[in-house]
């Protein structure tokens, strides 16, 4: 099977800085991975360029094929028809992430439209508000009438998260970037928008980029991982084979960081 | 009720108040204005009493110079004085706000030009730049004051539109929007336009007040809306030299002006609220 994402020998740089060197990474149909390092190790960089939205500021070369394309370089217009269809993201900060003052149902209603436009099929309101509400559905949002008539400020971080999967959801794209969506989260909020993921992935058969800076985020969710630092890939397996016996100096650090982290947790609640 | 929410019912309360106030003054001014349209109390063009009469039954404002009713001579003005606002916004805004999207989605030197021409034209004063256009054009008319007062609102509201936009195409949604596959042009139409919609129709309400102020400036000098066409600002012209023998005669056209101008700012204030549905609420 060809991959869905083909990225070779990506370089990055904000004027002489290296954001992103030599990264080489593939991701077949249904394949699910995570990107880890810690913040600025150009994880979400890597992202951007993979959509194409990288300001002009900054200079990428390289190959990125994404569902055939090569994103590097491609016309505006090209990429328009691409993302959504090919790639669609989920960010980091669900706030910020929606539009303030527009409410949410015709936020959702914006890509499903488009979708149903580029599938050619019959674009009517209707069509598009049964779509809608199946999609407040999917991801599990209590009272769809509610929500669909709020702003964005009126639904509680969790909700504003699970709004903006389900307005990534409505493009049905092959590839759905997640970038630290569960960061600005509550734990127990973090783990239900987890479980949701994993089990729309599951269901919808999409491939899934995942990016963090946490070990036990990512290794819920994914079955590959490749270890970022500083722009460089320093490791990259089966998430068992390399949380359980990591090679490079960089991901022994993490996993014993996390490993810490969890005990301190263990000693502080029992 | 605890004082978080006494206090922002209590704001609600003075901006509902805001709102009803100036739609009122504004809703005045444009019924007396249609109303010239069909019937005004005497003919504006000719003397209908004695020359300087004080007010009276038959005349409720006295009569001007020449004999003509003088709230004949105000009606027709508010039908002057909301046409040059109307007209002058309308223009500044479909000029100003091209012009500062167009800015904002510019490369580094067409946006440093764009903004350096925008910063010289408002440091050129309004009324002069009026002046200067209603010069250079042929025969003074209405329609040239409305020009001129259009072309130096639009660089304000350029430069307002762009650095709002500019501001707008930072945020997250913008990125957010965009992995979606929306357009440039649907960026600018679905997310831009309406997030800077509530700054920018507060600005618009502003603009139409000093327009308004700045005919009745034009008029007071000769420069406005000619005759027959009567104008607040030269109502106030013509009683200058009567201004101690038939005071109302400058008051009046006074009152009417400060009203109008006046109203329109609280109705842009209680507007905004209305437009902005995160204003003064918060989960």
């Amino acid at each position: 099977m060809t991959a869905l994402l083909t990225i070779q020998g990506l370089d990055i740089r904000a004027g002489d800085k290296p954001l992103v060197s030599g990264l080489s990474l593939s991701i077949r149909p249904g394949e699910r991975i995570g990107l880890i390092g810690e913040s600025g190790s150009g994880k979400s960089m890597t992202a951007m360029a993979a959509t194409g939205l990288l300001p002009t500021s900054i200079r990428v070369t390289g190959s990125i094929e994404l569902d055939g394309q090569q994103v590097v370089g491609a016309p505006d217009k090209t990429m328009n028809r691409l993302r959504g269809a090919a790639a669609a993201v989920v960010f980091q900060e669900p706030l910020t992430a929606l539009d303030p003052l527009m409410k949410i149902g015709r936020q959702i209603a914006e890509p499903v439209r488009r979708r149903l436009e580029r599938e050619g099929g019959k674009v009517s309101k209707d069509a598009i508000s049964r779509e809608v509400r199946d999609l407040i559905d999917k991801v599990a949002l209590p009272q769809p009438e509610r929500i669909i008539n709020s702003y964005p400020h009126e639904v509680s971080g969790g909700q504003r998260q699970r709004v903006a999967i389900a307005m990534a959801l409505a493009c049905r794209p092959k590839l759905l970037i997640a970038d630290e969506p569960t960061t600005a989260l509550d734990v127990t909020t973090q783990a239900e928008i987890l479980k949701l993921l994993d089990q729309l992935v599951r269901e919808t058969g999409m491939a899934l980029l995942f990016i963090s800076h946490d070990l036990p985020v990512v290794s819920q969710v994914v079955e590959r991982v490749i270890v970022l630092k500083n722009g460089v890939a320093v490791e990259e397996g089966a998430v068992n084979t390399v949380f359980g016996n990591p090679q490079h100096v960089y991901t022994r650090s993490l996993v014993e960081a996390a490993r810490l982290f969890d005990e301190a947790l263990g000693a502080t609640g029992s | 009720m605890s004082p978080i929410e006494t206090s922002a019912s209590t704001r609600e309360r003075r901006h509902s108040l805001a709102l009803t106030v100036g739609l009122a003054l504004v809703a005045l001014n444009l019924a007396v204005a249609v109303l010239t349209l069909f019937w005004t109390p005497y003919d504006p063009l000719n003397a209908s009493g004695g020359r300087l009469e004080a007010p009276s039954l038959l005349h409720w404002l006295g009569t001007d110079r020449l004999g003509r009713d003088l709230l004949t001579q105000l009606m027709i003005g508010a039908r002057t004085a909301l046409l040059v606002g109307t007209g002058a916004v309308a223009i500044g805004a479909a000029i100003g706000v091209s012009l500062g999207i167009l800015a904002a989605f510019a490369t580094r030197l067409a946006d440093d030009v764009m903004a350096a021409t925008l910063d010289i034209l408002i440091a050129f004063p309004t009324l002069l730049l009026a002046m200067l256009v209603v010069a250079a054009s042929d025969s003074a008319s209405l329609w040239t004051a409305i020009l001129a007062l259009g072309l130096a609102i639009s660089a304000i509201v350029a430069r307002l539109t762009r650095i709002l936009a500019k501001r707008v195409l930072r945020l997250d949604y913008i990125v957010a929007s965009r992995t979606s596959g929306t357009s440039w042009p649907g960026v600018v139409f679905r997310h831009v336009l309406p997030n800077i919609w509530p700054t920018l129709s507060v600005n618009f309400a502003l603009q139409f007040g000093l327009a308004v102020i700045a005919e009745a400036s034009l008029s007071y000098l000769g420069l406005g809306a000619p005759p027959p066409n009567a104008s607040w600002g030269r109502l106030l012209q013509e009683a200058q030299g009567t201004v101690y023998t038939a005071p109302i005669g400058a008051i009046a056209p006074g009152i009417a002006l400060v009203a109008l101008v006046i109203g329109m700012n609280l109705l842009a204030d209680g507007l905004r609220d209305i437009a902005d549905p995160t204003h003064g609420r918060s989960r």
